[in-house]
């Protein structure tokens, strides 16, 4: 017997289509860049997809959201990043969320109140909380929720982030998704029993959930964030999931257990878990699971088709928003 | 372009520190998303009471105070720019700027360039450099050529009071994130600062003293040694002329041609080490676009390749001064 289904039929749909709009665009993803058609390197999400997605259902469109970590593309998708402007930024086009400035680890959108820097693994939750700063001085009731990896929390400006967040009582909430690796550095060498612990020193509210579940992740991030809004401070949830992907494309994981490896990949996939638990109740069909997969993959067609048509920068381009002032010299176009 | 006073400019003769304050005060009073943080900047005042009295007036929500962690001074105030505030930030010393570094080097410099769009980090990092007080390894080194390789980023430092009050208001509007730095050695020194408000635009070099048979390009505290060794040249019969770029990067080169262009030899003088400097790069810039009006070799003034060291002996040692310009002219004059 799978666990009962707490959000509405419509919701829990949503939270299906969702995670399934994450993995189809990262198939395809993984296709092309195996085609050699998607430059550099990609970090695929698989086994993070009911925590991106349960968080982004979480957030309001004007909350923002500074990504960490290294499962970063389910993160732009569940903040609401349009699939071509995604795919374009990963070819690096023009017609790219960046304008081909950034790829893979550096989507960002400011109209999405999406703070996408964050390749140097811990340290998007210091500018998290300058975020918050920033709207508790304006007075809105705006929310910063900043994710980062396991591997991220060794780092020192993890725990600087969550000095000043206590220090100033801010709207913040850290995700932090654990899913025991990183790269092939195991979690569990780390000494605290749950990675939320290190908030318990600064006297903010914990917690540690199953993150493969979408929506025990949306009922935890949805507390924390009305807690930051009504005044009541930051949070630190730590979301347990499972690596169902390679490290990066191309890792080949002779770190890892085979046998462990299969066991995750059976207990722990929060898309196949949902599915299931959704067809058990009849929220869904297999029918109507099937016209929303190919729904989505006309999506992830149409964004393909976008990025391969959307030109390269031209070579200028590379000169281009070095400095928003006029000035000699360094930057300008030559 | 030259920046001289208009001989009508109404003026009164202050310091660098009460020009500063000077500045951030009508800055906060301005434009009230200006804030200003940092560790004891508040009531204390900052340690060397730049922001004095500026808590008392605009309150604990612009002007506060945070603990001792320069990775969050750097980081939340790139997040504080982006969602609509403009941070002026103080890192106490030069020398912790490196904390920051990730912050500033990794994100600051390069938010605007990855947005792609009118989205930029509007923020200021004030920080102190400067030896000659004995404050040892981590309290004086001069760390714009640690910045300045780091597109993205503005780096100025001024050197008289008119240029340190201009200027930092200067910065505080900019839309881009510039490391502001600050000679402490230097906060006492007085000149003539315009009653009038004004403000003084990055990215433009200043020519200090005219001159014909020597340029001299020097940077924040050594402008006042190579104003020093130019009157002493003076009398020996050779006039210097004294470029102050003012923003160390982007830098504005054109000043700095048209004087070697003019006078045919080039001297630079800065406090950090020589090796891998500011005035590395600016003998290079002119040996690129003005090569042949060289009349002799560059000289570069500056510290040894070797840390501050505490001993007052090997201090002294250690500052390139005015002696040092005055031979350095010298000898590429008799070259």
């Amino acid at each position: 017997m799978t666990q009962n289904v707490s959000v509405d039929d419509e919701t829990a749909r949503q939270f299906l289509e969702g995670m399934l709009r994450i993995d189809i665009f990262e198939e395809e993803t993984k296709e092309r860049f195996g085609e050699g058609e998607i430059p550099g390197f990609v970090h695929l999400s698989g086994g993070h997809e009911g925590s991106h997605i349960g968080m982004g259902a979480a957030m309001g469109d004007d909350d923002w959201l500074a990504v960490g970590g290294a499962r970063l593309i389910g993160q732009y998708i569940a903040k609401g990043v349009p699939l071509p402007d995604i795919m374009a930024e990963l070819y690096g086009r023009v017609g790219g969320s960046n304008k081909g400035h950034g790829g893979q680890m550096h989507v960002s959108d400011i109209g999405r109140k999406l703070y996408g820097h964050a390749a140097t693994i811990g340290s998007g939750q210091n500018p998290a909380v300058g975020l918050a700063l920033a709207e508790e001085i304006q007075e809105t009731d705006n929310v910063a929720v900043t994710t980062i990896g396991d591997g991220g929390t060794s780092r020192g400006s993890f725990h600087t982030a969550l000095v000043f967040a206590a220090y100033w009582d801010l709207p913040v909430v850290f995700v932090i998704e654990n899913n025991e690796w990183a790269i092939s550095t195991p979690a569990e060498s780390l000494s605290p029993d749950h990675l939320s612990d290190y908030g318990i020193p600064h006297k903010m509210a914990t917690e540690s959930i199953d993150g493969s579940d979408v929506e025990a992740v949306y009922h935890t991030v949805s507390e924390a964030i009305e807690r930051a809004r009504n005044g009541g401070g930051p949070t630190v949830i730590e979301s347990r999931v499972a690596r169902l992907v390679p490290h990066f494309e191309g890792d080949k994981e002779t770190y890892r257990d085979t046998d462990e490896y299969e066991r995750l990949k059976e207990e722990k996939d929060p898309i196949e878990n949902y599915r299931e638990r959704l067809l058990e109740r009849d929220i869904v069909t297999e029918t109507g699971i099937e016209d929303m997969i190919a729904n989505i993959e006309t999506e992830v067609k149409e964004a393909v088709e976008f990025a391969r048509e959307s030109p390269e920068p031209e070579p200028e381009a590379a000169y281009d928003h070095v400095y928003r002032t006029p000035l000699y010299g360094q930057g300008e176009n030559q | 372009m030259s920046q001289q006073l208009d001989a009508e400019t109404e003026t009164t003769t202050q310091t660098i520190r009460e020009s500063l304050n000077q500045a951030l005060h009508e800055e906060l009073e301005r434009d009230e998303r200006v804030l200003l943080y940092g560790e004891d900047v508040a009531e204390y005042g900052g340690l060397y009471k730049i922001s004095e009295g500026l808590y008392e007036e605009f309150g604990e929500e612009r002007v506060f105070d945070t603990p001792l962690a320069e990775t969050s001074l750097g980081g939340t105030a790139v997040g504080a720019a982006l969602a609509g505030a403009r941070p002026v930030v103080e890192i106490m010393y030069a020398d912790f700027l490196p904390i920051a570094g990730d912050h500033l080097i990794n994100y600051a410099a390069k938010m605007y360039f990855n947005y792609g769009d009118e989205t930029s980090v509007p923020m200021v990092v004030r920080s102190m450099y400067g030896t000659g007080d004995g404050h040892g390894l981590h309290h004086g080194q001069s760390p714009e050529a640690w910045f300045m390789n780091v597109p993205g980023l503005k780096v100025v430092m001024p050197s008289t009071p008119r240029e340190y009050k201009g200027l930092l208001k200067g910065a505080i509007r900019d839309d881009d994130p510039v490391i502001f730095l600050e000679n402490k050695m230097r906060y006492g020194e007085s000149g003539p600062v315009p009653d009038e408000e004004y403000t003084i635009s990055l990215c433009e070099s200043d020519v200090k003293r005219e001159g014909t048979d020597a340029t001299i390009v020097a940077i924040g505290g050594m402008v006042y040694e190579a104003l020093e060794a130019a009157e002493r040249l003076s009398e020996q019969g050779i006039e210097c002329e004294i470029v102050d770029p003012r923003t160390i990067s982007p830098l504005d080169t054109g000043p700095i041609l048209e004087s070697v262009e003019k006078t045919n030899i080039l001297v630079t003088a800065q406090e950090a080490p020589t090796f891998g400097g500011f005035g590395s790069e600016v003998a290079a810039q002119v040996i690129d676009d003005a090569f042949f009006y060289l009349d002799a070799p560059v000289k570069r003034v500056g510290a040894p390749f070797t840390p501050i060291p505490f001993a007052e002996n090997l201090e002294e040692a250690y500052q390139p001064t005015a002696d040092d310009i005055e031979s350095a002219v010298i000898d590429a004059i008799e070259t």
